[in-house]
């Protein structure tokens, strides 16, 4: 009985014990090693599932889409849930667009995560997915992603810009914008079975994404149709350098159309070279040539050196100043403010500007923007060039009251000669009405007060000259309108200094109607192989500028203004037909 | 015998048994009944995933088809079709235009416009800014 119960306490002794060692081993492995494996059980089962954020929209002023998202997959393996990955290259193959060998090639692998084909299109995803199904195999996964898409091709590509193939802003409003547009990427945490399915139960933490915002600009897609056709033509009628023409609201400041050519699609970016991606409109300078004279006439008015009586003799087309002679393109003797402006006088402009000091010419020429960046939101603005008066020779003055030994980019212009059309203000060129906030579009407030009212009003007045038969640029008219603008014809500088014989920059700036200006244009056209005799403002670029404005006018359906006929009689049909 | 057979019978309390065998009962059901619950869940779940899936792809098939309407009626896609003779433009004849507001008249420029934005135009000069909220 003895032995009996040594027997039993000894066997019950060694129940104990290895129930007391199960007991440890539990609290060893639920408690004290808790977090340790918890961690691995996490990593193979658990992992965060990025959800991505939808890129805005980029819309025109009427909600017309420029920039698009088309919702592509991205197919990805997993190598350790791939049994049979020839069975899987034969299911897959037709949708990938992958030689199966090559595919199956693909799939033998051990890693858990290899990325076999980006941008697969959604319905080539979902037919994937569907023949996996169908064949009962796994291994093959979808990741959600979009390719950035611009419906209009060509059109605005340099205000638009593009992205790259991560989804970030490059050029143009895409870059501009990113951070609007892109938004910010939400995530869930998620745990999946062996299979790699989600158990939906066991979701975890999860934050939704904040998708970018909708960027409306100012731009109206009819009147940039009008604006591409034009100058579409233009680049290929005459075969110049570049053409670039800027159509804007000069009492808002408003960009209403901006082309540019040489261009590019940006659904091909990567085929466009350098040349064709820039926007010429602010990135680069030019000398303006004579409708840089609006500059003089103001400040000289505004300041009171001349008035609308006083008469400025302008030496019959040959001034001996500073060792150098300065030519009028016909002789004139004595002409007006309004004349000057009319006849385009070098002579007269520089003998305005020779009345005024330096310090005041300079600053006006600083108060209509020139020499500062104008703050429009797109990448590449440079600032032009303005020599400041402590670097002037005896010429620079002269110089630069007819549009030479100044530099400016054509926003700088239109903004300027916007001034000149809305009673003074210099205007912040808007191109962004607002960013996903709605309807709600902020008032533009003028940056300064550049001239009075009176002075603008009185230089709009005698730019209506300039376009009428005795201007420089009749070709500019637009039926039943009274336009007023200003010619320029700038020599090319050339790089190994001086200026190049028979190259030139031409532009017309205008606006109209006359009354209360809605439209504000410039059309540049850099260099044209065409005769010198030929390549003036008024003959190249104020045709382009008739041709946008009447089609424009018509878009816009302004009402036609019935002094237009008194100030600026003749049509430009007769009139290119008398210079051809 | 009878009273020798009596010290060695156990009696059984059978609603001790009967309470104990409630208790496991219960115990068991409730077992059951979380384990049906979680499978439960687990099926629900399953299927929110599927609804889940089925929402995630028709939202991106609607994506996916609006921007190819958006590309097929873009402007330059119209215009090419415009300059392939596709489609056509045909101006709307004058007596198949029904005027809201009076024509203006046809000078200087010739062109009959079908309406004014204008409303001093559309009303006469003076005239107070007519509001579509009376």
């Amino acid at each position: 009985m003895r032995n009996a119960g040594a027997r039993i306490g000894l066997v019950c002794g060694f129940l104990v014990l290895v129930f007391t060692g199960f007991a440890w081993r539990l609290i060893h492995l639920q408690i004290l090693k808790h977090d340790y494996f918890s961690e691995i059980a996490a990593e193979k089962h658990c992992f965060r599932l990025p959800i991505p954020a939808r890129r805005g929209r980029i819309l025109d002023r009427n909600g017309e889409e420029l920039a698009v998202n088309i919702p592509v997959r991205t197919v990805t393996a997993d190598g350790t849930h791939i049994h049979d990955p020839a069975a899987v290259a034969a299911v897959a193959a037709p949708f990938l667009e992958i030689p199966e060998k090559e595919l199956a090639e693909k799939l033998t692998t051990g890693r858990q995560y290899v990325v076999i084909r980006k941008e697969v299109t959604e319905e080539n995803a979902q037919g994937l997915m569907r023949a996996m199904e169908a064949h009962k195999l796994h291994g093959l996964y979808l990741e959600e992603g979009a390719e950035r898409s611009y419906p209009n091709g060509e059109m605005l590509c340099h205000v638009l810009g593009f992205v790259d193939h991560s989804g970030h802003g490059i050029d143009g409003i895409e870059k501009s914008f990113d951070a609007e547009l892109r938004g910010q990427d939400g995530f869930r945490m998620i745990e999946h079975d062996r299979k790699g399915r989600e158990i939906v139960i066991y979701r975890g933490q999860e934050q939704l994404p904040e998708h970018g915002a909708d960027i409306r600009l100012s731009i109206d897609m009819g009147l940039q149709a009008i604006v591409e056709k034009e100058v579409d033509t233009t680049y290929k009628e005459l075969h110049p350098a570049a053409v670039s023409a800027v159509l804007a609201d000069p009492q808002t400041g408003e960009i209403l159309a901006m082309a540019c050519r040489p261009n590019y699609d940006p659904n091909n970016f990567n085929e466009a070279k350098p040349e064709q991606m820039r926007n010429r409109t602010i990135t680069d300078m030019y000398e303006p040539g004579s409708t840089f004279k609006i500059v003089i006439a103001d400040a000289a008015l505004n300041d009171g050196i001349v008035d609308e009586k006083t008469r400025i003799f302008c030496e019959n087309g040959h001034f001996s100043y500073g060792g150098k002679i300065l030519k009028d393109h016909h002789g004139y003797g004595d002409l007006s403010l309004n004349e000057i402006l009319m006849k385009s006088s070098n002579i007269g402009s520089a003998k305005m500007a020779l009345r005024m000091s330096d310090e005041a010419y300079y600053g006006y020429v600083r108060r209509f923007g020139f020499g500062e960046k104008t703050g429009i939101p797109l990448h590449g603005e440079i600032s032009g060039q303005v020599i400041p008066p402590h670097r002037w020779d005896m010429l620079t003055k002269t110089r630069m009251a007819m549009g030479q030994s100044v530099a400016v980019t054509p926003i700088q212009m239109v903004m300027a000669m916007s001034a000149v059309a809305n009673g003074g203000k210099l205007m912040k060129p808007r191109l962004v009405l607002n960013k996903g906030e709605g309807d709600a579009v902020e008032e533009n407030v003028p940056l300064r007060e550049v001239v009075t009212g009176k002075t603008a009003k009185f230089v709009a007045t005698a730019l209506q000259g300039v376009v009428s038969d005795q201007g420089t640029a009749p070709l500019a008219r637009i039926d039943g309108f009274t336009v007023a603008g200003k010619t320029g014809t700038a020599q090319k500088i050339s790089p190994h200094g001086g200026y190049f014989e028979n190259r030139f920059i031409v532009s017309f700036a205008g606006f109209f109607p006359s009354d209360r200006p809605r439209l504000m244009g410039l059309v540049i056209v850099d260099d044209a192989p065409i005769g010198s005799s030929a390549n003036f403002g008024g003959l190249v670029a104020a045709p382009v500028f008739s041709k946008i404005g009447a089609k424009a006018a018509r878009y816009l359906d302004l009402s036609p203004e019935k002094s237009s006929a008194v100030v600026q009689s003749g049509t430009p049909e007769h009139a290119t037909a008398s210079i051809r | 015998m009878n009273g020798n057979r009596r010290r060695t019978t156990n009696s059984i309390e059978v609603n001790f048994l009967a309470r104990w065998l409630v208790v496991f009962f219960l115990l068991g059901l409730s077992g059951l009944f979380f384990v049906y619950l979680k499978n439960q869940q687990h099926s629900v779940g399953s299927q929110a995933h599927e609804v889940e899936l089925a929402l995630r792809e028709a939202e991106a098939k609607n994506e996916a088809l609006s921007a190819k309407i958006t590309a097929m009626t873009s402007r330059g896609a119209l215009q090419r079709r415009l300059d392939d003779g596709y489609i056509k433009l045909e101006a709307i004849r004058d007596t198949a235009i029904a005027r809201i507001t009076p024509a203006l008249p046809a000078e200087p420029d010739g062109v009959l416009r079908t309406a004014s934005r204008d409303p001093e135009v559309r009303f006469g000069a003076g005239a107070p800014q007519r509001s579509v909220n009376r």
